[in-house]
C-alpha cells in the first residue's frame, strides 16, 4: 500500500494541518465521507481534530450519554448531536467509536448492521465473547472495521517495525516494552472500574503486546503479575513476559502510578544489533510550565512534533480503505488477538500461572 | 598493622579491580597469588608486583590472613572449603555457588573453621543505592508495592560460556548482584520465581536471555533481567537498575549513570567513562576491616550469597519444569 511505503508518510493526503479551507472548497458534497463519533472524551476529541484535518471528510454527527458534553463538542466541530443511537447512525456513514471500553460492542455491532464501516478504538471489546460476536458480524455483513491501534502508526513504532522486518537486528532474542504515568482521570472514573476498563493490562499494555504480534509474531505462552487485583486506589501497575514460537522473549512493564510524567520506552536486542527509544530522553521539543493552582488530571497523550500525529495517520489510512474498497492493515481478528493476549495476562496475574496458548 | 591478603585464581574479570584495590588500600598488605593456572599465576604476580604462589596450598600455607576467591563458578566451593580449613577469611566472588549443596558446605566450612566468609556483592555499597534504601526506609514512597530490575550486560565469553564451569549462562552470572539489591531493599525474601531464558542472542549451549519473576514473601514482586544482551557496540560494559514503586511514588536507580558520553574517533566507537565512586574500593575495605576485627555493616555474608545464588537456581528450575517454582 503507497501509504505506508518508505518513510511512512502519506501520500494520499495532504501534509498539512492549517489552511484547507480553500481545497475543501473544491470538492463536491458527494466526495465528503460522513463520520460520526460516538464517546466524546479523551479519544473522541483526538479524533474528531484529526477528521478536521481531512477535506474530503466531514464529521457530520456525534452522540454522548453526557449531553451538555455532546452539544458544546458539536458547536465547536461544526457537527450534528444526535439524541439517540438511530438518529446517530441514519447521520454517517462511518462510525467511529470512542467510548470506554465495555460499551464499544453494542455500538460496533449496532453499526455493522446498519451497514456502517466502524474504526473502534482500543481495545476491540472487553470480552472475548463480544470480540467473537463483532468478529462474526463483521464477517456475515462483509463489514469494514479496524479496531484503532494507534501505536501502529507512531513513527518511532512504526520505524522500529519496519527495521526489524528488514532484519536489522538479525534475529531477536529480547524485548523491553514500557508504557505509563500516572492514573488516568475522567469524568466517570471508569478507568478504575476494571470490569468495564480491564484494567491497565486490557487498557495500556494492550498497545505494547498488539505491537509485539504484530512484529514478531504469535504468543506462546504469558506469565504477568499485577497490582490490578490489589484493588488500591487510583494505582495500578504489571509486569508481563511473553515467550513466543519464535522463542523471543518480550518483557512489558505497564504503570499507573509513576507521577513522573507519561514515559513509553522500548529495546529490541537481536543477535546484529539493538535498538533503543526512550520517550524521556530523546525530546525534540521540552516545554516547561509552572502549575497552576487546580490543573491535574486527564488522559494522558503522548505526542511528539509531527507534521502528522498518530492519531490522523490511522484515520487517515481508515478513510482510504474505506474509499478504496480495500483492507485496512489492522484487522478485527488483530484486535481480538490483542484481547485475548490481554486477558490470558489478566488471568495469569490472577492466578499465578503459567497461561500457554 | 596491615591486613595480609592473598588472592586465589584470576579467572574472574573482577580479579584485576580486586588485585588494584588491595594494592591501593593502606590497609591491605596484598601478599601473592595463587592459580590452577601457573601461568597466569606468574603473568598476574609480575602485573601487580606480588609474589607467585605454585599452589593454592602454599599460598594458604603463608601467613595472609584472608583471601579474595576468583575462579570459576563451580570451584568457588572446593576453594572455600579449602581456606576455610587453613583458617583464612574468605571474600568470594559471586554467584557463591552453582548448586545449594555446594552452597551449604561452604556456609558449614566457614562455621565451622570459625573465619568469615563473605560474597562479592560490591553493588550494595553505591552511593546511589544507599541514598535509594534509605529513602525507601523513611517511607518516602510509603509501602513497597512492586520493582523492576536489571543487570544486562555484554557477553562475557571464556569459561563463561560454558556451563560446566559457570553453572549456566546468563541467568547464573547476572541474577545475584540485583536479587541480592531486593531482598536487602525489602529485608523481605524471595519465595518464589519464575523465569524465562533462550540463547537467541549467542545460539550457543548457554542461556543469553534471561528474564526472571521474583515474588517476596509478603506479595512484593518484581522482574529482573539478567541477559546478555548488550550488542558489541554497547558504549559500556552494561548496566544495574533498579526501580521501585510504592503507594507514594517511584525510585528509579541507574546506578552507572555517572559518566561522560566519549566520541571516540580513534576507537570509532562512543564509549561511556564513569565518573562515580569505585564501589569495588568500598566493598574491600570494609572487607579488610572486617578481617581486622571491625563490624562490617554494609558487606553480603556468606548467606546473603547463599540466598541470591538460590534464586538462579530456581530460575533454572522453573525453566525445567515451565512454572514457577518455590525457592
Amino acid at each position: 500500500m503507497p501509504y505506508f511505503s518508505g518513510n511512512g508518510l502519506s501520500d494520499t493526503c495532504p501534509r498539512r494541518a492549517g489552511n484547507l479551507s480553500s481545497v475543501v472548497n473544491l470538492l463536491t458534497e458527494d466526495a465528503m465521507v460522513k463520520v460520526g463519533i460516538v464517546g466524546l472524551g479523551t479519544m473522541g476529541r483526538q479524533h474528531a481534530e484529526a477528521y478536521r484535518q481531512m477535506p474530503d471528510v466531514q464529521l457530520s454527527v456525534v452522540y454522548d450519554r453526557h449531553m451538555d458534553r455532546a452539544e458544546a463538542f458539536a458547536q465547536e466541530f461544526g457537527a450534528t448531536v444526535a439524541h439517540d443511537l438511530s438518529e446517530f447512525l441514519k447521520g454517517c456513514e462511518i462510525v467511529d467509536i470512542c467510548t470506554p471500553t465495555y460499551r464499544h460492542t453494542e455500538y460496533a455491532l449496532a453499526a455493522i448492521q446498519a451497514g456502517k464501516a466502524v474504526v473502534c478504538e482500543k481495545p476491540l471489546a472487553r470480552t472475548l465473547q463480544e470480540c467473537e460476536q463483532i468478529v462474526e458480524a463483521v464477517h456475515r455483513h462483509n463489514a469494514l472495521l479496524m479496531p484503532a491501534h494507534v501505536l501502529r502508526f507512531f513513527p518511532e513504532y512504526r520505524t522500529a517495525h519496519q527495521l526489524v522486518k528488514a532484519g536489522a537486528l538479525g534475529t531477536v532474542a529480547a524485548v523491553r516494552m514500557r508504557r505509563g504515568g500516572d492514573f488516568p482521570r475522567t469524568k466517570s472514573d471508569w478507568y478504575a472500574d476494571f470490569e468495564k476498563s480491564g484494567g491497565i493490562i486490557m487498557d495500556l499494555i494492550i498497545h505494547d503486546l498488539d505491537w509485539v504480534r504484530w512484529t514478531l509474531g504469535e504468543v506462546e505462552r504469558v506469565y504477568a503479575k499485577s497490582l490490578t487485583f490489589r484493588h488500591l486506589e487510583h494505582l495500578d501497575y504489571t509486569l508481563v513476559t511473553l515467550r513466543l514460537r519464535s522463542g523471543t522473549i518480550a518483557h512489558i512493564e505497564g504503570t499507573w502510578c509513576d507521577p513522573g510524567g507519561f514515559r513509553v520506552s522500548f529495546e529490541i536486542c537481536g543477535d546484529a544489533g539493538m535498538l533503543e527509544y526512550d520517550s524521556q530522553q530523546m525530546v525534540a521539543l521540552r516545554v516547561a510550565r509552572r502549575a497552576e493552582a487546580g490543573q491535574a488530571g486527564g488522559v494522558e497523550v503522548p505526542e511528539s512534533p509531527a507534521v502528522e500525529n498518530p492519531y490522523y495517520r490511522e484515520l487517515r489510512h481508515f478513510i482510504d480503505c474505506y474509499r478504496a474498497g480495500q483492507s485496512p492493515e489492522i484487522t478485527v481478528e488483530d484486535g481480538m488477538e490483542a484481547v485475548r493476549l490481554t486477558l490470558a495476562a489478566i488471568e495469569s496475574a490472577r492466578t499465578g500461572k503459567v497461561v500457554k496458548f | 598493622m596491615k591486613v595480609k591478603v592473598g588472592m586465589m585464581s584470576f579467572a574472574h574479570l573482577h580479579a584485576d579491580s580486586y588485585a588494584h584495590c588491595l594494592l591501593n588500600n593502606p590497609r591491605a598488605e596484598f601478599v601473592g597469588i595463587a592459580d590452577h593456572d601457573l601461568r597466569r599465576a606468574q603473568q598476574k604476580a609480575e602485573q601487580h608486583g606480588v609474589q607467585a604462589f605454585d599452589s593454592y596450598e602454599s599460598l594458604l600455607a603463608s601467613d595472609v590472613q584472608a583471601v579474595i576467591i576468583c575462579s570459576e563458578n563451580v570451584k568457588h566451593a572446593p576453594l572455600a572449603q579449602m581456606a576455610a580449613a587453613a583458617g583464612k577469611h574468605i571474600l568470594c566472588e559471586k554467584p557463591l555457588m552453582t548448586r545449594l549443596e555446594d552452597g551449604q558446605a561452604m556456609l558449614t566450612a566457614a562455621r565451622g573453621a570459625g573465619v568469615q566468609l563473605f560474597t562479592a556483592f560490591p553493588c550494595r555499597f553505591s552511593p546511589a543505592f544507599q541514598q535509594l534504601r534509605a529513602m525507601v526506609q523513611a517511607g518516602e514512597i510509603g509501602e513497597l508495592l512492586a520493582m523492576r530490575g536489571t543487570n544486562r550486560g555484554v557477553n562475557p565469553g571464556g569459561w563463561f560460556n560454558d556451563p560446566e564451569l559457570a553453572g549456566g549462562g546468563a541467568m547464573m552470572d547476572h541474577t545475584v548482584h540485583v536479587a541480592d539489591l531486593m531482598r536487602l531493599l525489602t529485608g523481605q525474601e524471595i519465595v518464589e520465581v519464575y523465569a524465562e531464558t533462550n540463547n537467541l542472542m549467542y545460539h550457543g549451549n548457554f542461556d543469553d536471555v534471561a528474564m526472571l519473576t521474583l515474588t517476596f514473601e509478603q506479595g512484593i514482586f518484581a522482574t529482573l533481567d539478567s541477559s546478555w544482551s548488550r550488542p558489541r557496540t554497547f558504549p559500556t560494559w552494561g548496566d544495574v537498575t533498579l526501580t521501585v514503586y510504592g503507594t507514594r511514588g517511584v525510585i528509579e536507580m541507574d546506578m552507572f549513570a555517572q559518566y561522560l558520553r566519549h566520541y571516540d574517533d580513534r576507537a570509532g566507537r562512543i564509549r561511556q567513562v564513569f565518573w562515580g565512586d569505585n564501589i569495588d574500593a568500598l566493598m574491600i575495605d570494609e572487607f579488610l576491616r572486617a578481617v581486622a576485627g571491625e563490624p562490617a555493616t554494609t558487606l553480603a555474608t556468606g548467606e546473603d550469597g547463599y540466598k541470591a545464588a538460590a534464586v538462579a537456581i530456581a530460575g533454572y528450575e522453573s525453566i525445567r519444569r515451565g512454572e514457577p517454582v518455590k525457592v
